[in-house]
């Protein structure tokens, strides 16, 4: 039997997570080496053993949960919308709608003209409840945020700079209603670069878990919330933060810009 | 969409076709709810059934549930559709959580941790892959496991469900370590065989 028949022969058990540390090494080094063939063995093993999932009885998850989920989701959502620039009219769009308005003036009927002004008016009146929703929304989050900076049940967490050059932040976490992180006088991440939050397991060899991105605006501020961490305060060591590609990472591709420890 | 939806009830898409797992998945890397809210109705069931299976316990299995849909809904971009169908992997990203919080719970020593924190690899479906929808994918992989001897049948579930080791089963069964190791990959081989005959 060749060596590389040998390592085909663990591609299972890899897969499943079964195998002891030493052949799972010895495999890892082979895959490691350039393996094409056990490479894409294993990418149909991994495949295989996630069928086994189908052997787990059948149940359903609570209504809660479902809501409890779209909740998060909804306020996440609508925060990232309003984190965006609000767009524009394009300036062809006017002339259009101008040119609708004189062709209703000259064609149109009273009814019709009823009609319109009835459609402009809920149009206007939809318009003014999103734009009320979303500074609720706006105002709700901002609350949070107060909350937490001020509450008396929320931690302090200092996050020290590695280098020089750069400020101090501060975190504070409050066990329900989430993490916020402020920075002033942040450089911008070059490019589409992002910050991000990670939390340190208290777990020995745990790794991050990722959190929320930012970016600091033209003067250099941030302000981050967390309404739902990814982790408990109880089992975090610390929180960081590095700087990411666009969109974020699931594990850290650089060295962490600040560092906070808890407790 | 709700035409490829419906389209997807029936098989998998045909190679070079994006299926309706993916188009959601990508609709996620613009926030969008409704899409979110479609892979969690297409999805939680299987995932909580897993979650379930492993941790034994309702309420922790549900926030395990909750944490992989966050994480899914916060880094849809860790999924690449070219590289492998979605349920494989959304099932993979599952069982690693659901294994973590077992072990931590049990404050085991961590035996992969390498492999269980991390997103999963993309599992590459074989042609096959897309002849079986999910009820007779179920149905299918269940009578092949049934199949097999009682034990060893129950040698591949306590590596899957409760990320046992070979020499951890063999402790656990009283059973040789090579009589193990043969039962495992046995057991998945003949599961492999089962599920291309069945296509």
């Amino acid at each position: 039997m060749s060596n590389a028949d040998q390592f085909r022969e663990l591609i299972e058990a890899y897969a499943l997570g079964a195998l002891d540390p030493q052949e799972r090494a010895s495999l890892e080094a082979h895959l490691a080496a350039g393996c094409a063939d056990c490479a894409k063995a294993l990418e149909e093993a991994r495949w295989l053993v996630s069928q086994l999932a189908y052997l787990a009885p059948e149940a359903t998850p609570s209504d809660v949960l479902r809501g409890r989920l779209l909740q998060t989701v909804r306020v996440e959502a609508r925060a990232a919308r309003l984190a965006k620039p609000s767009s524009s009219v394009p300036f062809w769009m006017w002339g259009a709608i101008a040119a609708l308005l004189l062709f209703t003036l000259y064609t149109s009927t009273e009814t019709i003209q009823l009609n319109k002004q009835i459609a402009q008016t809920n149009a206007q009146a939809n318009a003014e409840i999103a734009k009320r929703l979303e500074l609720e929304e706006k105002l709700a989050l901002a609350q949070r945020e107060a909350i937490i900076l001020t509450d008396p049940r929320s931690v302090k967490i200092p996050m020290a700079a590695g280098s020089k050059d750069m400020p101090k932040l501060e975190a504070m976490w409050h066990a329900k209603l989430g993490i916020v992180v402020a920075g002033q006088n942040v450089p911008m991440p070059s490019g589409n670069r992002t910050l991000q939050l990670w939390l340190i397991p208290k777990t020995p060899g745990g790794k991050p878990i990722p959190s929320m991105m930012v970016r600091p605006d033209a003067d250099g501020k941030f302000m981050l919330l967390v309404v739902n961490p990814p982790d408990n305060m109880q089992s975090t060591k610390a929180l960081a933060i590095t700087e990411e590609p666009p969109g974020g990472s699931a594990q850290p591709t650089s060295r962490p810009i600040w560092v906070g420890a808890i407790g | 969409m709700f035409l490829a939806l419906l389209t997807s009830l029936g098989s998998g898409p045909a190679p070079g076709e994006v299926s309706p797992d993916a188009i959601l998945v990508q609709s996620l890397l613009q926030q969008d709810v409704n899409a979110f809210e479609q892979l969690y109705d297409r999805h939680s069931r299987t995932v909580y059934s897993l979650v379930l299976r492993i941790l034994q316990q309702a309420a922790t299995a549900e926030e395990v549930v909750q944490d992989i849909f966050l994480q899914l809904w916060r880094n849809a971009a860790s999924y690449d559709s070219e590289r492998g169908p979605f349920v494989p992997w959304l099932l993979t990203l599952a069982r690693n959580r659901a294994l973590d919080h077992l072990r931590l719970k049990s404050e085991r020593q961590r035996r992969h941790e390498d492999q269980t924190d991390e997103l999963p690899s993309v599992a590459a479906a074989p042609q096959y892959e897309r002849e079986l929808d999910e009820r007779r994918r179920i149905a299918r992989v269940r009578a092949l496991m049934g199949g097999l001897q009682p034990q060893q049948k129950r040698a591949i579930e306590l590596a899957y469900f409760e990320g046992l080791s070979h020499s951890e089963i063999a402790e656990r069964l009283k059973e040789p370590l090579g009589t193990v190791k043969s039962w495992i990959r046995n057991g998945l081989l003949r599961l492999k065989e089962g599920l291309q005959t069945a296509s």
